[in-house]
């Protein structure tokens, strides 16, 4: 046996010795390929559901039809932290491709300060057709237009209408203590027909959605998370009283259900207003056309409005949604700025809101006729979006998101008082601002 | 114990040809495995956050690590966490790896079947038993309120305490099939012979358990529990999708304090917790081969 084998192993010597060459060639040219130039060429990067992935290859192939300039899309998933990692690798290696791509209006900030985006305005593209609060807000950074808002998002209050009408409220609440009054007048007498109603549902649990809802309520208190772009002002007694309050929907005389701080995220949240468990709801814009859907349990029963404020008139709404921006290591600037043209032009937004329902980042198109018929509900958006208030255009805010949440989060379990909860924040992001070495 | 002396049993070219051999599985190990891990602990040493100019920092970032509550918050939640999930699988491993060792009708079923759990990817059974835990409609508050054991349905999640043992629960569910798996081929292992002898001389159940079936058991057992503690020590989907760290940031693991820092695109951060979490695992695996008297059995 022992013979045999190194009879073989001389036989096959040459042989293997050759294989092992082979596939040594093999092996670095597979190492080697990637780096291989490439042929420049357009690439749009984006992500989303299955039928807003399908949407956008019909826009890029009439855009190539109309201009004759190929265009690639690369896909991403719907998740929103995914797509900011693959963002942030392409951006972070300098890679020439993706061209074009979106950013989620809460991290548009950080990739902005990175300096990794190109200014627009010396393409020819202007600022002038949309809301001017988002454009100065969000869009510019050191005074350059570096984005365009392709759609946008704000928090609304859903209500039910027949439910108001039906216990002899005239209109939807103005200020928190009204929504409070409302619930605790409804939510008894329908409870005897289903124990699961509650008073008002909205985003609670431990993720970026809480901030989102901690904005509004800290911001129509009169507080807010920062003074300018450089100072937290977290722990402001307005703030406090805010987060107090939103303790004692889910403890003192509940008006939200128990589960808030543990599963409430959007869909947890459309889904219990959906079914007819809830008066009022928080929520983005997107849960208007399934609540009014043919088949949804409260079609036609359903109103949105301004979300309330601690004074009549004081209404925040977080600014959410995706902002179209052109990498500064693109290969192919002036066909990367005919895209961004093309997919900000009036009719594409037109037809972006009749298709797939979402707000257009253009003013001019809440005028048009055939998309208000579509969707009546835009005029009252139009409103909220004028006072839409942004989360913190900062490069740091996933880090502050994530303090608050933690703390935050804490009162809401009753795990700390809201005074405790937000020094503590405070104390951190300050922390970790000295820590980073920002001024 | 010089490699020169090993490798002298070898004709040259027999040593030559095994080199060749070993030579793309090192490059491999080295490429993927090494790289990495000296590239981790290389970036663990600089302020190393996309948005600012990278910096040397030393140790700074272990430091700030170190000192911070929220770390040695996650290193007791995990530690706590491991100790209760290894514990219970090590005992439900034992019970049910005994069992179906034994024949009876459908014991081969039984043996696929409970290795569902084990062969469902985690973040699918994560979704299960947020479903079961729901407040509203989970199966977990139908069954408590229906039969009467509580007036009010439980929020599960709303207090560190009962986040902690649904997350145990969770993967006792999941990974016990494992370790079963692995018992089950160690007592197959052991001869039916020893067993008749011990008969023979008047052993009881209980007394062949501990003098034979246990001992011979054992280096398959602290292998097995060596993996599940590695595994819950480094664990992240379940806290990811049952609880999100919450509430207020109380169930976070040591992996999801790193995913938090490099979410925040702090990789130097990132990697520091990663670097502490290795050490960790790799502190708690020393022990295991101690007590096992590991490194005696291998000579």
């Amino acid at each position: 046996m022992l013979y045999l084998c190194r009879n073989l192993r001389y036989h096959y010597s040459m042989k293997l010795k050759t294989l092992f060459f082979l596939s040594g060639i093999i092996f670095a040219a597979v190492l080697l390929l990637p780096g291989c130039q490439q042929q420049p060429r357009l690439t749009f990067m984006v992500g989303g559901a299955p039928n807003e992935l399908a949407f956008f290859e019909g826009l890029l192939a009439s855009f190539t039809a109309d201009t004759g300039i190929e265009v690639a899309m690369i896909r991403q998933s719907t998740d929103s932290t995914q797509r900011k990692q693959g963002i942030l690798l392409a951006l972070r290696g300098h890679r020439p491709d993706p061209d074009v791509m979106l950013l989620d209006v809460a991290w548009i900030g950080q990739i902005a300060a990175s300096k990794w985006l190109e200014p627009l305005e010396s393409y020819g593209i202007n600022r002038h057709d949309y809301f001017t609060s988002i454009i100065e807000l969000a869009d510019t950074y050191e005074s350059q237009l570096i984005g365009l808002p392709l759609y946008i998002d704000g928090g609304l209050l859903y209500y039910r209408r027949d439910l108001l009408q039906k216990h002899g409220f005239a209109g939807p609440p103005q200020t928190w203590s009204e929504l409070r009054q409302m619930a605790e007048n409804i939510v008894p007498a329908e409870r005897e027909q289903n124990p699961n109603f509650w008073g008002h549902v909205w985003q609670g649990a431990q993720y970026e959605g809480l901030i989102c809802n901690a904005l509004e309520f800290f911001t129509s208190a009169g507080g807010g998370f920062f003074n300018g772009t450089a100072t937290p002002v977290l722990d402001q007694p307005a703030n406090i009283e805010a987060l107090r309050y939103m303790n004692e929907l889910i403890h003192k005389q509940p008006i939200s259900p128990p589960n808030t701080f543990t599963d409430m995220k959007e869909e947890e949240v459309r889904m219990h207003f959906h079914n007819g468990n809830a008066l009022f709801e928080r929520n983005w814009p997107y849960a208007w056309g399934l609540h009014n859907a043919a088949d949804s349990p409260v079609q036609g029963k359903v109103g949105i409005a301004p979300l309330p404020g601690f004074v009549a008139g004081k209404s925040a709404s977080t600014l959410g949604g995706w902002h179209i921006v052109m990498s500064k290591f693109s290969d192919k600037k002036p066909e990367a700025a005919s895209l961004i043209k093309y997919l900000t032009s009036a009719p594409v937004q037109k037809k972006l809101s009749l298709k797939l329902g979402w707000n257009p980042g253009r003013v001019d198109v809440y005028e048009d006729k055939e998309v208000l018929a579509a969707n009546p509900a835009l005029k009252n958006l139009k409103q909220v979006f004028n006072n839409a208030v942004p989360r913190p255009i900062i490069p740091y805010y996933s880090n502050v998101s994530q303090i608050l949440q933690k703390h935050v989060s804490a009162t809401l379990a009753n795990r700390a008082t809201a005074e405790e909860s937000l020094k503590k924040a405070q104390n951190e992001v300050q922390e970790m601002i000295k820590s980073y070495g920002i001024r | 114990m010089a490699s020169g002396n090993f490798l002298q049993q070898y004709e040259k070219g027999e040593v030559r040809t095994a080199w060749i051999f070993i030579a793309p599985l090192l490059l491999i190990v080295g490429v993927f495995v090494l790289l990495p891990v000296l590239g981790t602990f290389y970036t663990s040493l600089f302020l190393d956050v996309s948005y600012l100019p990278e910096q040397f920092v030393g140790l700074r970032n272990y430091i700030d690590l170190l000192s911070s509550p929220d770390f040695w918050q996650a290193l007791r939640f995990t530690l706590a966490y491991t100790v209760a999930a290894v514990t219970l699988e090590a005992f439900f491993g034992v019970m049910f790896a005994l069992l179906l060792n034994e024949a009876f009708p459908g014991r081969g079923l039984l043996r696929v079947v409970i290795l569902i759990p084990w062969a469902i990817p985690t973040i699918v059974s994560a979704r299960t038993w947020q479903l079961i835990y729901e407040y509203t409609y989970g199966v977990m508050n139908y069954l408590v309120v229906n039969s009467g054991l509580v007036s009010e349905r439980i929020n599960w999640m709303g207090t560190e305490f009962g986040a902690f043992w649904a997350l145990v629960f969770a993967d006792v569910w999941k990974t016990t099939p494992f370790v079963v798996l692995i018992l089950l081929a160690g007592l197959q292992a052991i001869p039916e012979d020893i067993y008749q002898q011990a008969k023979v001389d008047g052993a009881g159940l209980f007394r062949r358990f501990y003098k034979i079936t246990l001992p011979l058991l054992m280096p398959v057992l602290v292998i097995s529990l060596i993996f599940r503690t590695i595994d819950s020590l480094r664990m992240f989907d379940l806290v990811y999708v049952l609880t999100g760290g919450g509430p207020g940031g109380s169930t976070r693991t040591l992996s999801y304090l790193g995913f938090e820092a490099f979410a925040n695109d702090n990789f130097g951060m990132g990697s520091t917790v990663s670097v502490v979490t290795f050490i960790v695992a790799f502190a708690i695996t020393l022990v295991y081969l101690r007590a096992g008297k590991f490194s005696e059995q291998l000579k």
